[in-house]
């Protein structure tokens, strides 16, 4: 069940980026484009069989996992500029691109390379699996990485999450809503992953099952943004006029 | 709260014992997956009926009383008051109202109800649910309505914006108000004028009977009103603009 979430959000992203490769090359919003193609090698890096061939690559010290770390920061702090643009949230801009999202996203690199240069990370493996069974330590230091790698993707989505919610209750196109609640969703899943380390090996398929619908949600509401817009663009505009 | 759909098969029995689905559906319009999802579901919409009662020839006021939870319908009806005729005057009519009272430098006849001013449109119009209710509102109806149908303020209201109202809540809305239960009908659109038994030029008589004061005012507020709504649709297209703009 799990390789099928992640393959079938691998594919859900690979299928969204490749459709907007006509729009990036048109030069429309190329950086919703990068987005897109960085949220999709971040899956691609998560799954075993692409991870490890990259990272053997790389030498087999588990640096693709770090650089998976940066990719879904990255991607995370476009996205968290654009949407909250699109949708007005002038306070989640000010806390993303502020002094207070600067800080933290320097706080979360810090914390993400020091904890890995702490770690015994020879031997690839994916969600560095490997790595945490080795001993007590590593498996703490693990724990440790993945929540610092979370924060920040947690942060983004929380500053916006006020503004999401303000659009549902707003008058905006059913479509724009949907993907304000897909994307309020998505915040949501990834503020429960940030409970990973509290979540009992028993239920381990949860970590995956948040991780995996937090991306989920978030490419479906954006592309629903888009479809909205390529439907209302054929569509001829209903106005409300002076009856 | 739609009509039963065993009195419903009962009344058609009465009205029209021969006709079958297919012919009911054909005169009165209404479409047969419609029909048919109604009566399975066991609940026929008021507008079922009144289409039904058109076709036959009937009137869907008369028609609907027949039935237990609108026998009031049935009596003979209290004629609206002139503040509910004048909220069915179209928007538009009433500054047209306004400008035919003024000078004729200004492109009015400066008298009333000149015959030169064109007839008023048929009601329902395009804010004619909240126009009736703000007409009859004395300022604690919404409260007495909510208190007596259970639906809660924030969704009655939603249905005014919307310029809806169920028929159950039209009627709930007329009887705590104490006025003429066709008023309500009619600024849904579920009947119509002449259905509810409203005199030809009675809507003309009323905005007639305005003073100059009043009507100015009423337009005023009717403007007023319009312009607010027409902001928020505004504000709202340029807010959707811009996450297309900027997510699309």
């Amino acid at each position: 069940m799990i390789a099928t979430l992640q393959w079938t959000t691998l594919a859900v992203c690979g299928i969204v980026t490749l459709a907007r490769v006509p729009s990036a090359l048109r030069g429309e919003n190329r950086s919703l484009f990068a987005i897109f193609a960085l949220m999709t090698l971040a899956i691609l890096l998560s799954i075993d069989a692409p991870y490890l061939a990259v990272d053997q690559a790389l030498g087999g010290m588990n640096i693709a996992n770090l650089v998976l770390r940066f990719v879904i920061f990255a991607a995370i702090f476009f996205l968290g500029v654009r949407v909250a643009r699109g949708f007005s949230a002038d306070d989640a801009l000010k806390l993303i691109t502020g002094p207070v999202g600067i800080v933290v996203a320097a706080a979360a690199s810090a914390v993400v390379v020091v904890v890995f240069l702490m770690m015994d990370t020879a031997g690839s493996s994916a969600g560095l699996v490997a790595v945490s069974a080795k001993d007590d330590r590593n498996a703490a230091l693990v724990e440790f990485y993945g929540a610092a790698g979370r924060l920040y993707p947690g942060f983004i989505t929380v500053a916006l999450f006020p503004a999401m919610l303000r659009t549902l209750r707003s008058g905006l196109p059913v479509l724009v809503r949907s993907s304000a609640a897909l994307l309020a969703l998505g915040t949501v899943a990834i503020s429960l992953s940030l409970l990973s380390p509290v979540i009992p090996p028993s239920l381990g398929f949860m970590r995956f099952f948040f991780n995996y619908s937090a991306v989920l949600c978030l490419v479906l509401g954006l592309s629903l943004i888009w479809l909205a817009k390529t439907l209302a663009k054929r569509a001829p505009k209903k106005q409300a006029g002076i009856t | 709260m739609p009509l039963p759909a065993k009195a419903f098969q009962f009344w058609l029995h009465r009205v029209a014992p021969s006709a079958s689905t297919a012919d009911l559906c054909r005169i009165s319009g209404i479409k047969r997956t419609t029909f048919a999802q109604q009566l399975v579901r066991g609940k026929v919409a008021e507008t079922t009926l009144v289409s039904i009662s058109r076709a036959l020839g009937l009137s869907p006021l008369a028609e609907l009383g027949s039935f237990d939870q609108y026998a009031e319908l049935a009596a003979p009806p209290q004629p609206p008051t002139p503040a509910e005729l004048v909220s069915q005057v179209a928007t538009m009519d009433l500054l047209r109202a306004v400008i035919s009272r003024s000078s004729p430098a200004y492109g009015g006849y400066g008298d009333q109800g000149s015959s030169m001013t064109p007839a008023l449109g048929p009601a329902p119009h395009a804010t004619s649910v909240r126009n009736w209710v703000d007409a009859i509102d004395d300022g604690e109806l919404r409260h007495r309505v909510s208190a007596a149908t259970g639906v809660a303020p924030q969704n009655y209201s939603a249905q005014l914006t919307a310029n809806r109202l169920s028929p159950e809540l039209a009627v709930e809305t007329a009887r705590a108000a104490g006025v003429g239960f066709t008023g309500g009908l009619v600024a849904t659109g579920l009947i119509t004028e002449a259905e509810a038994g409203w005199t030809p030029g009675a809507k003309q008589a009323a905005l007639d009977a305005l003073s100059d004061g009043e009507l100015s005012a009423l337009a005023g507020d009717r403007l007023q009103a319009l312009g607010k709504s027409l902001r928020r649709h505004e504000q709202e297209q340029a807010q959707t603009e811009k996450i297309w703009e900027n997510l699309g």
